[in-house]
């Protein structure tokens, strides 16, 4: 008998005691300055974030200037009236304080994580940076050519080379989601330093602004930090922007982006979605969590622990204020492209006809409702959940009432979101890989008719 | 400088040798659980390079009284979250759960710990060699520059040194691993004596003791294990070893690698200082010299240059430079070697002052969550034996002065001391895209 079988174990699982009630962060919604502040009180956090919200996301971008947003937002670093970059990043340095900026569909958020004895120090840095921001042609024109770089390397990676081909196969040519939020090679190269001042001369201004601030706020006055961002801007007056415009392809089909020499395959499969405010959101996510949201959701469960075939499968939607994504992605080793692709796609399938099981729902809810605490523990979690109330206009009960939705979804409705919402009759596959031993047996796999792009796209 | 939080904890080692650390946090209702196996890529011998990580994987396919899925399933139907990972130091294993799922937590670590080769077969270990050979296609084989931490680790370390090789092993290996292997290597390092278990949340100390005890009590000790192989290593590499390798890649990318000494040591310290006042942060040295004053360098994702702690010898000191399209890593490499120099002559008081004020935030960010806080009380009592060092590891480094910076700078950021990766795209690439 070997040693480790002489242990004496416990072989019952034990028994949960009592769950102890959680609930989001109780926060204020203040009015300063005729602009916005959301402020959530996290008591005993050493670190505090403050963020700006701002209503200039990819989406609010004029044709042709894709890109645009994430280049200011990458600007806005490179100085003000007063300091230079290097000035501006020792200052907040010296604080502990990192900048951070970031662009989504629907926003641009910059800001700072910072310790709480100096938000507001961190708070008068932020205001400067985006109030006074110098956007000089050299800065733009350096961050511009950083950006190319950027992309360039992205191209070279199968993960976001399969996204952007998947983005530009779904999407009609004139819809912004047919280009990464990013932007493009085409585009970025067109932008000039009088793009990026026009728009954040027409975007970033206090009305579509909203400050959003999570900490230990027992010596913070919110109401002054607010006035410090806000008081005496003057800026844009920003206007609802609307996009989508899919392509409903009829039938599935493959686009084959010939990456010579892969020795993995990337596998992108997918369609459109509905938009964050569909009825059915909770019924039709918390299927997608049992498809492929969780480590034994059944994407994982067959092509990584049954076959082998990955590191790991996921699948799941991105549902956007306006229109959305369904994406199922593997990385597979290169001889088994067809089979995986051919398993994946029958997973995908197999769920739109005969749903979920009850015991799958009940793992998918609980998993989804009992993981809110874990994933709102500190300041920067927050706050973006407090950024994601502000973009879609949630009430301040969203997250506790989504998570007695999760818990309340039957499996009639989760059910009918799987028949609704998958469409397994004109999926999109786009595969990364090594055309020339892929491509025949990709063909042969009957999923659909089979084009073959250049790997630079 | 901010008030550092204190964090409390207490040490407890049971009669078979399991260290538990214990620490409440009661802001929120959550429990992060987490467990050091004294085992990593270092403890490996020649012929059986990835077994460390290969066996991490075995880990999760069940044990005595947990079925073949039930490790992930049980912990994400509690709403919890839960991985493993491999290193060169150690092998850990962590969930975080709500709080009242505590026990099931260390039902599943104890289960494993003591009862896996009754799960363990034929069927999970060739499934996860596939799984496993697929991860370093994904993470490394198929990305670009993907190789850079294997070829900085092969000619940073001496011949036949423990961190010669790489944590993912080699593909003939991996190949070659057998169920024997599987169960040698089992019966080898996993036990309570040499391992160690933090608990961090919301949780009643006396209440996890007596769980601890009552879970992992029943699991004998081992009582002596295997010296890893000598890691002892000379202090410089002796000689500058450079390296072209043409790649897959759109830009060029040079990472060069400095021998430094090994985590624990001030010296190490006062090396994390200097990585941080020369390429921490957009401030630094190196991040206004080559991206702000000239466009020489792609801002990369994280630092510049970065301290990598090892505890076996000798450490790495290691500084990424991506050449922006048009300019010569020749000439990227020149203006950084300038820079790097510069910081022998003298650091100044600002300097050091901003690179505390990111040292500190770094710090609080990373002990923010209880994960993040029980994976260091587990770290630190692994390597150290002192879990106390949760709360002393930053005033240590905060303590370093700038006479320590210029000195480990005149020893470790030296010409015969370093190796040199040049990626630089294949020809054959440009031949195609022009075709």
């Amino acid at each position: 008998m070997s040693q480790a079988s002489a242990a004496r174990l416990v072989a019952e699982r034990p028994v949960p005691t009592d769950p102890r009630p959680w609930s989001f962060p109780s926060f204020d919604r203040y009015d300063v300055a005729g602009s916005r502040v959301v402020a959530a009180h996290l008591p005993g956090k050493p670190l505090a974030v403050v963020s700006l919200v701002v209503d200039a996301g990819a989406i609010a971008e004029p044709r042709g200037k894709e890109g645009v947003a994430l280049l200011l937002a990458a600007t806005l670093a490179e100085g003000t009236r007063d300091r230079d970059a290097y000035s501006l990043a020792v200052a907040a340095e010296r604080l502990g304080a990192s900048w951070r900026a970031d662009v989504d569909w629907e926003s641009l958020r910059c800001g700072f994580e910072v310790p709480v004895g100096d938000v507001r120090a961190a708070t008068e840095l932020l205001a400067e940076t985006v109030r006074d921001a110098a956007l000089a042609d050299d800065a733009i024109e350096r961050v511009r050519s950083e950006r190319l770089d950027d992309l360039s390397i992205d191209m070279s990676q199968p993960g976001a080379r399969a996204s952007m081909e998947f983005a530009k196969q779904l999407f009609a040519e004139d819809s912004r989601y047919s280009r990464p939020d990013g932007g493009v090679v085409d585009t970025v190269a067109g932008l000039t330093p009088d793009d990026v001042r026009a728009f954040h001369a027409g975007r970033v201004g206090p009305a579509g602004a909203t400050l959003v601030v999570a900490g230990d706020l027992t010596d913070v006055d919110v109401r002054e930090l607010g006035r410090i961002v806000f008081e005496g801007w003057s800026g844009a007056e920003s206007s609802p922007v609307s996009t989508t415009a899919t392509a409903h392809p009829a039938g599935s089909r493959v686009v084959l982006v010939d990456r010579p020499g892969s020795v993995q395959s990337m596998l992108y499969v997918g369609h459109e979605a509905p938009a964050r405010r569909t009825p059915d959101y909770v019924a039709m996510t918390t299927m997608a969590l049992a498809l492929g949201g969780m480590f034994n959701s059944r994407l994982n469960y067959r092509l990584r622990e049954d076959k082998g075939y990955t590191y790991g499968a996921f699948g799941g939607f991105d549902c956007r204020r306006d229109g959305g994504v369904f994406v199922a992605r593997a990385a597979v080793q290169s001889e088994v492209t067809a089979p995986a692709l051919t398993t994946l796609v029958n997973e995908l399938t197999l769920m739109r006809e005969a749903g979920l099981t009850a015991d799958e729902l009940e793992h998918a809810r609980n998993y989804r409702a009992g993981i809110f605490p874990i994933n709102f523990a500190g300041p920067g979690a927050v706050a973006s959940g407090l950024g994601d109330l502000v973009v879609h206009g949630h009430p301040d009960d969203h997250f506790d009432r989504l998570r007695a939705d999760i818990l309340a979804v039957g499996l009639d409705a989760v059910n009918q979101a799987a028949a609704d919402r998958l469409h397994t009759d004109r999926l999109l596959c786009v595969v990364v890989g090594d055309a020339a031993s892929i491509g025949d047996e990709l063909r042969a796999t009957g999923i659909g008719s089979v084009e073959v792009v250049n790997d630079g796209g | 400088m901010p008030t550092l939080p204190h964090y409390p904890f207490t040490l407890h080692t049971l009669d078979n040798g399991l260290r538990l650390v214990v620490s409440e946090d009661h802001l929120a209702p959550v429990v992060a659980v987490n467990v050091w196996y004294d085992v990593g890529s270092r403890h490996e011998t020649p012929g059986r390079t990835g077994f460390a990580h290969l066996f991490e994987h075995l880990m999760f396919q069940g044990s005595r009284n947990v079925g073949r899925n039930d490790h992930f399933g049980l912990i994400s139907a509690a709403g919890g979250t839960l991985n493993g990972t491999t290193w060169c130091d150690r092998t850990n294993y962590y969930e975080t759960v709500p709080a009242h799922h505590l026990e099931t937590a260390l039902w599943l670590e104890a289960d494993r710990m003591g009862g896996l080769l009754d799960a363990l077969d034929q069927q999970n270990l060739d499934n996860q060699r596939e799984v496993v050979k697929n991860e370093k296609r994904q993470t490394r084989d198929n990305q670009p520059y993907g190789r850079w931490l294997e070829l900085l680790h092969e000619h940073g370390f001496p011949q036949g040194h423990p961190y010669q090789h790489s944590t993912i092993g080699s593909m003939a290996d991996l190949d070659a691993a057998s169920l024997e292997d599987a169960r040698a290597f089992y019966a080898t390092w996993y036990a309570p004596d040499n391992a160690v278990l933090s608990v961090v949340g919301d949780v009643d100390p006396a209440a996890v003791l007596d769980a601890a005890q009552r879970y992992f009590g029943g699991i004998p000790a081992k009582g002596s294990f295997p010296e890893p192989p000598p890691s002892d290593a000379p202090p410089v590499i002796g000689t500058e070893v450079r390296m072209h390798v043409p790649d897959r890649v759109p830009l060029p990318r040079t990472f060069i690698g400095y021998r430094c000494p090994p985590f624990g040591t001030p010296d190490f310290d006062a090396v994390e200082m200097l990585s941080t006042v020369l390429g921490g942060g957009r401030g630094s040295r190196l991040y206004k010299a080559l991206v702000l004053d000239r466009p020489l360098l792609q801002p990369p994702d994280g630092n510049v240059l970065s301290a990598w702690p090892f505890v076996g010898g000798a450490s790495l000191l290691i500084a990424d430079l991506p050449a922006r399209e048009g300019v010569d890593p020749a000439e990227l490499e020149a203006a950084y070697h300038e820079v790097a120099a510069s910081i022998a002559e003298g650091v100044t008081e600002a300097e050091l002052e901003r690179a505390r004020a990111l040292v500190t935030s770094d710090w609080l960010h990373h002990l923010a969550t209880v994960e993040g806080r029980a994976d260091t009380f587990s770290q630190f009592t692994t390597l150290f034996d002192d879990p106390g060092l949760v709360n002393d590891m930053l005033p240590r480094v905060l303590a370093v002065t700038a006479d320590d910076v210029m000195r480990v700078a005149r020893e470790v950021v030296r010409e015969d001391n370093r190796v040199v990766l040049v990626f630089e795209p294949e020809p054959a690439l440009d031949d195609e895209a022009a075709a």
